[in-house]
């Protein structure tokens, strides 16, 4: 990593949101490629940050605020740079997420989505208690090739077998994979009502997810 | 002296629950309820954008005015064992939950909880005099839909003690609401005994759809709500224990306040849990180190509102290990001493799980937590002088012989002092007599106690016609039999 990029990297990584801004606006001042500012530096740093998470070697806040810190970077490196530069490497993948109907949890399923934002995956989250039909629709209107819902409740995991029912009818079944998670559920549930993944963390769902796009 | 523990003193209490009035007044309170948003406007409340709903001073202290207060009464089948919090209760209630799995730790078995397991629950908690009356929120999936009155008809059949349900269904309140007031004998009873039903608030500062609808169902049926909030530190509610509590407590007014407007002078009370979120395994976990700080708080806060508090033991603990039985009495004791009203026991696995043997495991600590909040006390019989005196004079020769043991002083005071056991569960033998006697753990001792109990203990069978009302409710609601 060149020395100009270095203080970048490390001003996320010590999830110091205000420092890194002023590096980003000071290199792009002083001349400095944007594009290899998101790339070499933030896009790299993120990535430490999600691994060192997954290593329990930081804690969540500082992923949080690092990934937030990540964000401001690359508000202003969009800004300096014209749209059609922004090839903005195409996301790993575009995937919806929410919580399921009748349910109203939402932390879990909201630390998936900054994990999964931070790995580089495009997130389009439905948020809370929303139908099996809500995540299908918009699934198909987005193009996502996964689903990942969210049920906290012993009453609301079976509306993840519902997902499951609606995508079958909609013959989207296996072109449209799932995964499921959240307290009420285990991976024999994901078996019994046919869910492609199951993890029981949002760390282990990440690699799951990371390992599907790779394949696809 | 009865023991106290006090952790804040009067200017902090003051200035934590100034905090809870400014966020009222000046961040507000989202409600998903445009019917329940107009209530508070017409009654003084500031609407702003987005269904933000500012509650000024003058609006709180007339709902806290309102509200009454040494009234709760949480009633069950006896009334005799009703759960009074009128000011004068000597120890805290003790609540046992009924979760939705039941862990076997003696056949390694991790199940997801069936009725059986449920009656055999209730009936150990209403044998133990320690247990005050038990909570149910299993959502045992073979309810389908109606869990609220299915647990509580469950509960009702199994003790006599009082029974609290917690409830996101509107719809399952009227059947419960028909089976209350028949068991307490009628409508006007059950305005003295009422039904007691708890729900959720959402941090921060939301009232959303099914807490709304709640706060309706139970205000136009005259059922006594039990707010509950929980901001997680770190996560829906700030890191640090002042800014924390000002939350839980602006939140918990914000559903006092509706309570009191859409029914005015019903009786309310609080179900308050200090969660932290962990950052290492992103997990919210209920008996942490913050929550036992919170615990030598909790006791303060609900004076000073004048309000109960029910607070919950709730250990992440997987096993009936040494990391349950830390988290257990760390967590129930300050609570005990900083005299919490009302604690109610989640077995183990962050909320997940419950076990027979940790009952017997709770009376001991129990019994233990009341001889604490007793103190010590000092007088002439009990600093024992003359008793000394008396033994100290025994000789033999030159030599002092006497002792305590044949003593009457003795005789008078140590069940007094001591409160030993004849049928304790925890081991005080030497050695070879606990070999001899199979060398136990205390579970396998627990389980012998539970299974004593189940064998001999049968709950008051409901009355024929409670039975025949009980019919009479299903058929009108049209609810399936489980
Ligand atoms: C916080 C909480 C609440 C908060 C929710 C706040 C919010 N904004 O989400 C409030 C107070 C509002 C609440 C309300 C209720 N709750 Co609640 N709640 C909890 C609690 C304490 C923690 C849940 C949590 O957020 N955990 C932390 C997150 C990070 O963990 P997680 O969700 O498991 O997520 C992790 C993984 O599972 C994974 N993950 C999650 N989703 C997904 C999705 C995918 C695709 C993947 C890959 C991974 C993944 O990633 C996360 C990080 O690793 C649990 C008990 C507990 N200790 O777990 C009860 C609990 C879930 N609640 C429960 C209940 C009963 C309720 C209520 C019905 C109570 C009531 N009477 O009103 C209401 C629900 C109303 C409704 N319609 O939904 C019960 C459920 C019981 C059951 N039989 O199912 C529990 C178990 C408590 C209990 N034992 O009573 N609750």
């Amino acid at each position: 990593m060149p020395d100009y990029i270095k203080p970048i990297y490390n001003a996320v990584l010590n999830f110091d949101i205000d420092l890194v801004k002023k590096l980003v606006s000071e290199a792009i001042d002083k001349g400095i490629d944007p594009i290899e500012i998101m790339n070499e530096g933030l896009s790299k740093a993120i990535v430490e940050i999600g691994d060192k998470f997954g290593r329990e070697e930081i804690f969540l806040v500082e992923l949080m605020v690092a990934a937030d810190a990540c964000k401001a970077g690359v508000e202003i490196v969009k800004k300096n740079i014209l749209d059609s530069e922004i090839k903005a490497e195409k996301p790993k993948g575009v995937i919806v997420i929410g919580t399921v109907e009748g349910d109203i949890h939402n932390i879990g399923k909201d630390i998936l989505k900054t994990l999964l934002e931070t790995s580089g995956f495009e997130i389009h989250d439905i948020g809370v208690d929303q139908p099996a039909d809500n995540f299908i629709k918009k699934a198909v209107s987005i193009d996502a090739k996964l689903i990942g819902s969210s049920a906290l409740l012993t009453t609301t995991s079976p509306n993840q077998k519902e997902i499951e029912k609606k995508l079958q009818e909609a013959g989207m079944k296996g072109k449209i994979k799932t995964i499921i998670g959240g307290a009420a559920t285990n991976s024999e549930w994901a078996k019994e009502i046919g869910a492609d993944f199951y993890a029981s963390t949002a760390t282990e769902g990440v690699k799951i997810i990371k390992n599907y796009f790779k394949g696809e | 002296m009865r023991a106290k523990l006090e952790v804040l003193n009067r200017q902090e209490l003051d200035d934590i629950y100034q905090t809870a009035i400014d966020i009222l007044e000046k961040i507000g309170t989202n409600i998903e309820d445009d019917e329940i948003i107009k209530l508070l406007k017409d009654n003084g409340c500031r609407v702003g954008e987005n269904k933000i709903v500012y509650i000024p001073e003058n609006v709180i202290e007339k709902c806290l005015k309102t509200t009454p207060r040494g009234k709760i009464n949480i009633a069950g089948r006896d009334n005799s064992k009703d759960m009074v919090v009128d000011g004068n209760q000597k120890y805290p209630y003790i609540i046992s939950h009924v979760l939705m799995n039941y862990y076997d730790e003696l056949n390694n078995n991790y199940r997801t909880i069936t009725k059986e397991d449920m009656k055999r629950f209730i009936t150990i908690s209403d044998y133990l005099d320690t247990i005050s009356g038990v909570w149910m929120c299993t959502l045992m999936p073979d309810f389908k839909k109606m869990y609220s009155f299915y647990e509580y008809e469950l509960a009702i059949r199994n003790t006599t003690k009082p029974v609290c349900i917690s409830s996101f269904e509107p719809d399952s309140i009227p059947p419960a609401y028909e089976l209350a007031e028949a068991i307490v004998g009628g409508k006007e009873e059950l305005m003295k005994r009422p039904l007691t039903v708890a729900f959720c608030e959402i941090s921060p500062l939301t009232w959303n759809k099914y807490g709304c609808d709640m706060l309706k169902a139970t205000a136009k049926w005259g059922i006594q709500p039990v707010i509950t909030v929980e901001t997680p530190m770190g996560d829906t509610g700030p890191a640090t224990f002042a800014g924390n509590i000002a939350q839980k407590i602006a939140e918990l007014l914000s559903g006092l306040v509706i309570v009191q407007l859409l029914q005015e002078g019903l009786p309310v009370f609080f179900v308050v849990p200090l969660e932290t979120f962990d950052m290492r395994t992103a997990q919210i976990c209920l008996a942490s180190r913050t929550d036992y700080v919170y615990g030598c708080a909790v006791g303060q806060i609900e004076e000073y509102l004048n309000i109960p508090f029910f607070s919950p033991v709730s250990p992440d603990s997987k096993l009936l290990d040494m990391q349950e039985a830390y988290e257990l009495g760390f967590s129930l004791l300050p609570r005990i001493l900083s005299g919490n009203k009302g604690i109610v026991i989640h077995g183990l696995d962050q909320t997940h799980a419950i076990n027979n043997e940790l009952l017997i495991m709770m009376d001991e600590m129990i019994l233990s937590g009341r001889r604490m909040i007793d103190g010590i006390d000092v007088n002439k019989e009990t600093l024992a002088f003359d008793a000394l005196k008396d033994v100290a004079g025994k000789m033999d020769g030159d030599r002092r012989n006497g002792h305590f043991l044949n003593h009457k002083h003795t005789l008078k005071w140590f069940t007094k002092e001591w409160v030993p056991r004849r049928d304790a569960v925890i081991d005080k033998y030497r050695r070879e007599k606990w070999i001899e006697a199979g060398s136990k753990s205390f579970l396998q001792r627990a389980n012998e106690k539970v299974e004593e109990i189940l064998a001999s203990h049968k709950p008051e069978p409901l009355p024929k016609d409670i039975e025949g009302k009980i019919e009479e409710i299903y058929k009108k609601y049209n609810i399936p039999k489980v």
